[in-house]
C-alpha cells in the first residue's frame, strides 16, 4: 500500500507502464484523501466565521480557495512524479500538494498558521514551499509557471531526468507569464509539463467570455510543443496524458501542455455565493470521485468493505493533520520581522 | 406601523439565519420610502433592506444579531 | 397637553449614509450617466460587481458595453484603457489587488504616466486605474499591500487615497474628471463589506447628487493641539480611535488625513507641525524609502526647527505581510502602535 509520503510511483519507464488494478485504486486512494482533506478545511475555516461571515476571523482566517472536484487532475498527474520531480501550484493548491506527497501535519500546521508549518505560518493557504518534495504555489496567476522552468533548468543541467509540473488554470492563459514560459520552455528545451486545469471559471468570468478559443492545447502548437486536452476529468485519461508528457519531458524530448477539463465544485473561495454561476444544481451530479468508484466497482476492485476502509484510513491522517495543527504553538509576535534574509 | 422583514434570500434554506450586517440609519430618525435601511446578510449572499414607506423607524435587532428570514428587524411608524 | 405629554418634536431626518464601496459606486454611476465616454473594466466587475463591490449595480443599469469583464490579462487591458484614453474615452480601469501590479507595471509607469509628457502635453491620458489596497484579514504577502508609495513615487499619475465614503465620492468624481491618470486606491478594510470586520467610520453621510472632493487637498479630521498625526486610509480610523482615547488624558491630537499623495498637501502638513511642534506619520506601506519618509522630508526641507522631538514613524517594517494572524498585526500600524508612538513624541 502507499506510505505516509509517497503516493506515486517512482520515475523513469514506470511512467509508460498501463494501469493494473493495483494503480487504478492507488489514483482512487488519492483522490478521496484530497476530497477528505479539503472537507475537513471546509469545515474547520467555516467552523469560527460567524454569527454572518467574517472573512478574517477564525484558526483559518483570509482566503480559502478549496479544489473539490478536480482531484482527477492532481492524482492522474502526480501518479507519475516522485518527491524529486517539482511541482508549482497556484491559489488553490492543495490537491497537488497531497497528491505530490507533501507532509499533511506541516502543511495543514502552515494553513493554520502555527510556528511548525511548512513556512513558519508566515506564509498561509497559498504560499506552501516544501523543499523536500520541490513544490511551491503561488497567488499571482500564471506567475508559478516561471519558476518551474527555473527548476527543470537546474534539473537538467544536474543532468537528471527529474521533471516539474506546473500548475494554472485557464484563466491563467490569457496572462502574459504562460505565453513567455511556453516559449522559453520550448526554445530551451526544458522538461516541464504544463497543466491547465480548466473549470470553466475564472472567479465569475466564464471561459467562454475571455478567451479567443476554445482549448488551450491549441496553444501548444503555437510555441512547438505538443498539447492534449482531455475533455472529461477522468482520472485514467488525465494518467494516460501525463505519462505521455512527463516521459517526453524524462527522455529529453522537452516541454508539453496538457489541459484537463475539470470541475470547481465549490465557489472560486470560500464565501462566494456563485449567484453568476447558472448550472450549479448540476454540479453535485459530476463529481468525479462518486463516478470513479463506480467504475472500480464493476470492475471488481472495490467493494464496500475496500471503500470505507479506504476512507477512514483518509479520515485519520487528514484528522491526525488538523488536530497536529491545532495543537502546535502560534508564532512568536516578537519574530514577526524575521526570515526576509538568510 | 409598517414592518420591515429579513428578506428571504435563501429559497432552498427558507430556515437559514441570517445577519443584519450593517444599519445605515439610527434608531427614530425620520426616513423617506426606499431610503437605504440596512444591508443583510444569509449564507454569504448580502442584499439591501429599503424602506417601504416613510415614517419614524425603530430598530429591532443590533449589527450582527442573528436572525430568521422574514423575522421583523425594524418598524417604521 | 398635560405635563406627562411628551413633547411633539419631530423625528431627526436620517442623514443619507453609505458604505465607502456604495459611495464609491454612487459616484461612478452619477459620472456615467453625465458622460457617455465613461466606461469600467476590469476582471469581475460585471455580474460579479467587483470582488470588493466597486462596481455593485452598475451592469444591471449601463450595460456590457460600458461595464466590461476582461480576461485575467492586466498588461493588456490596462493597455487598452490607456489606449482609449487617448483616443476620447473616459476609462476607469480596475487592477483587482495593488499586489498585482508587477504583471502590468509597464503600462501603467512606462506608459500612463508618462505618454503625457513624452508627447510634449499633446496627448492627454484621462484614465482612472482602480485598485483594491490594504491587509489585517489574513490574506498574505501577495494580497496585503498598500503600495501607494511605488505608485506616488513615479512621476506622471496622481495618487488619491480616500478613507472614508464622502471622500470616496467626492474623489471619486474628481478623479474621473481629472485630465490626467489618477490612480484611486480603495483599503479594503474601509469599504464597509458585509464580509469583512469593519470600523464604524466605513459607514458616513454622504452628499447626494454631484460632489467633488479636490485632488491635492488634504483634510483635518481632527484638530488637536498637541501633536500631528499625519496619515491616510484605514489609518484615520485608527489614529481617531487613538485621538479619543488620549484626549481622556490631557493629549490633544490633531489628525490630517492626506486624501492625496500626488499631488502631496504639503503645506497642510506645514501648517500643521508648526502649530504642534511633533509629529507622528502613520502609513500602511512599508516603511523605508516611501510615504512617511516624504512627510518627514517635507518638515526637514522647509524648517526642522519646526519640530520640538524626533518624528515618530509608524508603518510596515520593511517585512512581507505574514499570514499568521499575530504576526501580521504585529506589523501593521495598528491603534496600539499609534498610541505608543503619539505618547512617545509628546513625553520626549
Amino acid at each position: 500500500m502507499t506510505t505516509d509520503t509517497q503516493l506515486s510511483t517512482p520515475s523513469g519507464a514506470a511512467s509508460a507502464r498501463a494501469l493494473d488494478g493495483e494503480a487504478r485504486v492507488r489514483l482512487y486512494e488519492t483522490m478521496v484523501l484530497c476530497r477528505t482533506y479539503e472537507e475537513a478545511i471546509l469545515r474547520e475555516y467555516h467552523a469560527d466565521k460567524g454569527p454572518g461571515f467574517d472573512i478574517g476571523k477564525g484558526l483559518i482566517p483570509g482566503e480559502m480557495h478549496l479544489s473539490a472536484g478536480q482531484e482527477p487532475v492532481a492524482a492522474g498527474v502526480c501518479a507519475h512524479l516522485s518527491t524529486d520531480d517539482g511541482v508549482t501550484a497556484t491559489h488553490r493548491p492543495h490537491h497537488f500538494a497531497i497528491a505530490h506527497g507533501m507532509d499533511l501535519r506541516k502543511m495543514t500546521a502552515e494553513i493554520f498558521g502555527r510556528e511548525t508549518g511548512l513556512g513558519r505560518g508566515r506564509g498561509g493557504h497559498m504560499h506552501l514551499f516544501d523543499p523536500d518534495t520541490h513544490f511551491s504555489c503561488s497567488g499571482i496567476i500564471a506567475e508559478g509557471y516561471p519558476p518551474a522552468l527555473g527548476q527543470a533548468f537546474a534539473f537538467k543541467r544536474k543532468g537528471t531526468d527529474r521533471v516539474v509540473v506546473a500548475v494554472t488554470g485557464e484563466g491563467a492563459a490569457n496572462q502574459g507569464g504562460f505565453h513567455e514560459s511556453l516559449n522559453l520552455a520550448a526554445t530551451w528545451n526544458l522538461p516541464v509539463v504544463f497543466v491547465v486545469e480548466d473549470n470553466d471559471w475564472g472567479i465569475s468570468v466564464p471561459k467562454s467570455a475571455c478567451t479567443a478559443i476554445p482549448s488551450n492545447a491549441d496553444r501548444a502548437a503555437g510555441y512547438g510543443i505538443p498539447g492534449e486536452r482531455v475533455e472529461d476529468n477522468d482520472v485514467e485519461a488525465v494518467h494516460a496524458a501525463a505519462g505521455r508528457a512527463v516521459a517526453r519531458a524524462r527522455a529529453g524530448q522537452g516541454p508539453s501542455l496538457i489541459e484537463v477539463h475539470t470541475l470547481r465544485m465549490w465557489g472560486h473561495f470560500e464565501g462566494d455565493a456563485q449567484g453568476y454561476r447558472p448550472e450549479l444544481a448540476e454540479v453535485p451530479a459530476q463529481d468525479p470521485i462518486p463516478r470513479y468508484e463506480q467504475a472500480l466497482r464493476a470492475a471488481g476492485l472495490l467493494d464496500d468493505d475496500a471503500v470505507s476502509r479506504i476512507k477512514a484510513a483518509a479520515s485519520e491522517r487528514v484528522e491526525d493533520a488538523v488536530a497536529h495543527a491545532k495543537d502546535s504553538p502560534l508564532p512568536d509576535p516578537a519574530q514577526a520581522t524575521d526570515h526576509v534574509f538568510a | 406601523m409598517t414592518e420591515v422583514p429579513f428578506p428571504g434570500l435563501s429559497t432552498e434554506n427558507p430556515d437559514s439565519e441570517g445577519v443584519v450586517s450593517t444599519w445605515f440609519v439610527g434608531e427614530g430618525e425620520s426616513v423617506a420610502a426606499d431610503q437605504l435601511l440596512a444591508e443583510v446578510q444569509v449564507d454569504k449572499v448580502a442584499a439591501e433592506v429599503l424602506a417601504p414607506v416613510a415614517g419614524v423607524v425603530r430598530l429591532l435587532v443590533e449589527e450582527e444579531a442573528v436572525v430568521k428570514q422574514g423575522e421583523p428587524i425594524a418598524h417604521i411608524d | 397637553m398635560t405635563i406627562t405629554d411628551t413633547p411633539t418634536t419631530p423625528a431627526p431626518a436620517a442623514s443619507r449614509r453609505l458604505s465607502t464601496s456604495k459611495a464609491m459606486v454612487e459616484a461612478i454611476a452619477q459620472e456615467m450617466e453625465r458622460d457617455p465616454s465613461v466606461i469600467y473594466l476590469g476582471e469581475d466587475v460585471g455580474a460579479y460587481g467587483g470582488i470588493f463591490s466597486s462596481t455593485t449595480g452598475l451592469l444591471d443599469r449601463f450595460g456590457p458595453d460600458r461595464i466590461l469583464d476582461t480576461p485575467i490579462s492586466e498588461t493588456a487591458f490596462i493597455g487598452l484603457g490607456i489606449g482609449a484614453a487617448t483616443e476620447g474615452l473616459r476609462p476607469i480601469v480596475e487592477l483587482m489587488f495593488a499586489d498585482f501590479l508587477g504583471v502590468c507595471f509597464d503600462q501603467i509607469y512606462n506608459h500612463m504616466a508618462k505618454i503625457h509628457f513624452e508627447s510634449g502635453g499633446n496627448v492627454k491620458v484621462p484614465m482612472v486605474l482602480t485598485t483594491a489596497v490594504g491587509g489585517g484579514y489574513s490574506d498574505g504577502a501577495q494580497h496585503s499591500q498598500c503600495l501607494w508609495g511605488t505608485f506616488a513615487h513615479l512621476p506622471g499619475m496622481k495618487v488619491v487615497v480616500p478613507s472614508n465614503p464622502a471622500d470616496a465620492k467626492g474623489l471619486m468624481t474628481a478623479a474621473i474628471r481629472d485630465d490626467n491618470p489618477v490612480v484611486y486606491l480603495f483599503h479594503k478594510g474601509v469599504m464597509g463589506l458585509p464580509w469583512m470586520a469593519k470600523n464604524p467610520r466605513s459607514i458616513d453621510v454622504v452628499p447626494e447628487g454631484e460632489y467633488v472632493v479636490p485632488i491635492g487637498k488634504a483634510a483635518l479630521a481632527r484638530e488637536g493641539k498637541d501633536v500631528t498625526v499625519v496619515t491616510l486610509s484605514l489609518s484615520v480610523h485608527h489614529a481617531l480611535d487613538v485621538a479619543e482615547k488620549l484626549a481622556g488624558d490631557g493629549i490633544d491630537v490633531e489628525v490630517l488625513d492626506l486624501r492625496s499623495l500626488v499631488p502631496l498637501d504639503r503645506e497642510a502638513i506645514l501648517t500643521s507641525v508648526a502649530k504642534t511642534g511633533r509629529l507622528v506619520v502613520v502609513d500602511e506601506d512599508y516603511q523605508s524609502f516611501g510615504l512617511s519618509g516624504e512627510v518627514v522630508a517635507t518638515v526637514a526641507d522647509r524648517d526642522p526647527t519646526l519640530l520640538k522631538a524626533p518624528v515618530q514613524r509608524v508603518a510596515v517594517p520593511d517585512v512581507p505581510i505574514p499570514y499568521a494572524h499575530v504576526l501580521e498585526y504585529a506589523v501593521l500600524p495598528r491603534p496600539e502602535r499609534i498610541e505608543e508612538a503619539v505618547r512617545r513624541v509628546v513625553g520626549g
